[in-house]
């Protein structure tokens, strides 16, 4: 059958009509709730950011502001341009340690090591506990007069610290506990790239005398790009979306040291209702996310050919 | 590598990694202990100088007073509910367009698997606004509709239905269709049976991601009888500020099921995750 690259020519048959009927039963629903629930939203949200709008008066009276909400976002929201501040280190934070983290204890458990599936589990707990269960969690760990850190400190005879209500630690807690709650999940992933190089390859490399390190270097390391890249850029995305660890630990506060983008868009929204301005944001994070996940990809694959 | 196992630097090295996966594995387990712990303590207690590390008598009526305070039952039964409504839609509809692109020739079948393909990138907080828009506008605010219709398909989950079944022969399906199989038929008979073990893994993920979901229900639902997990353990933020230990408590009735659960499924689990990460 000759199709051009997008559409397949209508079959003659009526048994293959038939059977074209059928594809499009079942891609019918799918198909329709992806467009209502995502791409139409998309577009929408678009249309929205070039407005002022409350969601309150009608989709078709919503002044026009073009480019207004973007410029003033980027050049007059203190808060806006603190809180991308803050989730670019969040992220880079998280996903510096989380990828070294990860790798070195999926090596630790890629070793001879009695135990692996005990000591999976326990890092692995975290992971599937909701981020908010953690946050209201490590509030009460990290507090300022009760928390069990404090009191650790306090009882080696060192200065109380403020943690999440501390200007200068608040970020740095809170990129704490996002290493806390997903290292687990990157030392799996790790830990199935490793179990996937062949052993063969070591044999070879030990035979022509490399050692544990150069084994590393050169067998591990350019093996396991594929699931680096994989790791960093879910990682990368993840972390700059982050909410519901930020909402329910500090708000955002103390004066907006640990406010996040998607916390800012969200007030945005829903407690001042500029719809607008908020759709701005989310296109601003959203190019952004683009962007650095097409540099990773670049970077980290080019090198896996280059080796 | 080889070498001689009980040479001092050999057994040294093996101290050191025992050593660092236990603190990292202490560091894992501690603050769910200290929240299991904290819970069974009092009001004072907690607020001790110099602090007290364990209750001078387990307080387990600090659980009945929670469960007087919240329908600890209902927050249960709406979780698991929309949870599980929202896992059987997405496998359901992941599985019947992964098939359909998998193994129909249609027009449009490229146009749409682009569409699919772009749709999978978009994060959640670009749609959000709308998509309450829209749930507002039918009137689904503050219902159970509105809380899972919106996430009854998913992108991701047709992607890799997609990718599982372009593996299924074609002669499978030829040869069911040579005994009579209608389309529906070799849908359900043949090809659901092939590829368990994915929808097994699409539905722990879709499964963990609805049960541990915030911001959605934050948004939709406002009456404390529809509240899910997320949102009761929400609530007691502000009830019991100044409860810490019943507050730990609630939070421990929220959490320690589901992680039983996961231990008794780990292997399960985890092999799954470790499957789709590897395939992204």
């Amino acid at each position: 059958m000759k199709s051009s690259w997008w559409m397949p020519d209508i079959p003659k048959s009526a048994v293959l009509r038939r059977r074209m009927f059928w594809a499009y039963v079942f891609v019918a629903a799918p198909v329709v709730a992806l467009l209502v629930f995502l791409a139409g939203p998309i577009l929408f949200s678009g249309w929205v950011s070039l407005h002022r709008w409350d969601m309150l008066s009608p989709v078709g009276d919503m002044p026009w502001r073009g480019l207004q909400n973007y410029v003033f976002l980027l050049t007059r929201d203190t808060i806006f341009i603190k809180a991308l501040g803050n989730t670019f280190l969040f992220a880079i934070g998280g996903v510096g340690a989380n990828t070294i983290l990860g790798l070195g204890f999926a090596l630790l458990l890629n070793s001879r090591i009695r135990g692996r599936t005990v000591w999976r589990v326990l890092y692995f707990m975290p992971v599937i506990t909701a981020p908010l269960a953690l946050a209201v969690m490590f509030s009460f760990i990290f507090d300022r007069n009760y928390g069990v850190v404090n009191n650790v400190i306090t009882a080696l005879g060192l200065p109380r610290q403020p943690f999440l209500s501390g200007p200068h630690q608040a970020l740095m807690t809170l990129i704490f506990i996002a290493i806390y709650q997903y290292v687990g999940y990157y030392i799996v992933i790790f830990l199935a790239g490793l179990q996937g190089i062949p052993q063969d390859y070591y044999d070879a490399a030990q035979v022509d005398g490399a050692g544990n390190w150069q084994a590393f270097r050169f067998v591990t390391l350019p093996l396991l790009r594929p699931v680096m890249l994989f790791v960093v850029v879910t990682n990368t995305i993840g972390a700059l979306q982050v909410f519901d660890l930020v909402f329910a630990t500090t708000g955002g506060a103390p004066a907006n040291s640990s406010m996040t983008v998607v916390l800012h868009m969200y007030n945005t929204a829903f407690k001042f209702s500029r719809m607008g301005r908020a759709s701005a944001m989310a296109f601003i994070l959203f190019a952004i996310i683009m962007l650095i996940t097409v540099m990773q990809v670049r970077l980290l694959r080019d090198r896996a050919y280059q080796d | 590598m080889s070498k001689d196992e009980h040479s001092l630097p050999q057994s040294a090295a093996r101290a050191l990694k025992y050593l660092v996966l236990a603190g990292g594995a202490f560091l894992m387990v501690f603050p769910f202990v200290w929240m299991m712990i904290a819970s069974v303590m009092t009001a004072g207690e907690i607020q001790m100088r110099p602090p007290v590390w364990l209750p001078a008598q387990p307080q387990f009526d600090n659980y009945s007073e929670l469960a007087r305070s919240i329908p600890i039952g209902r927050l249960y039964f709406n979780s698991l509910f929309t949870s599980g409504i929202i896992v059987l839609g997405v496998l359901l509809s992941s599985s019947l367009a992964g098939f359909a692109f998998a193994k129909y020739r249609f027009p449009g079948r490229e146009l749409l698997f682009y569409l699919i393909l772009a749709t999978m990138m978009i994060p959640f907080f670009v749609t959000l606004i709308p998509v309450f828009f829209i749930v507002r506008q039918l009137g689904w605010i503050d219902t159970y509709q509105g809380l899972v219709v919106p996430g009854l398909a998913s992108a991701y989950g047709i992607f890799l239905m997609r990718q599982f079944m372009v593996t299924v022969p074609d002669e499978l399906l030829d040869a069911a269709r040579i005994d009579g199989a209608s389309e529906p038929m070799i849908y359900w008979r043949i090809v659901i049976p092939l590829v368990k073990p994915a929808l097994a893994t699409l539905g722990t993920f879709t499964f963990i991601g609805a049960w541990n979901n915030f911001l959605w229900p934050l948004l939709v639902l406002n009456s404390r009888e529809l509240f899910t997990l997320p949102l009761g353990i929400n609530s007691l933020r502000s009830l019991y500020a100044d409860n810490t230990n019943l507050l730990m408590a609630g939070t421990a009735v929220a959490v320690v099921p589901m992680l039983l659960l996961f231990v008794f499924l780990q292997r399960y689990f985890i092999k799954g995750i470790a499957l789709t990460g590897l395939k992204g």
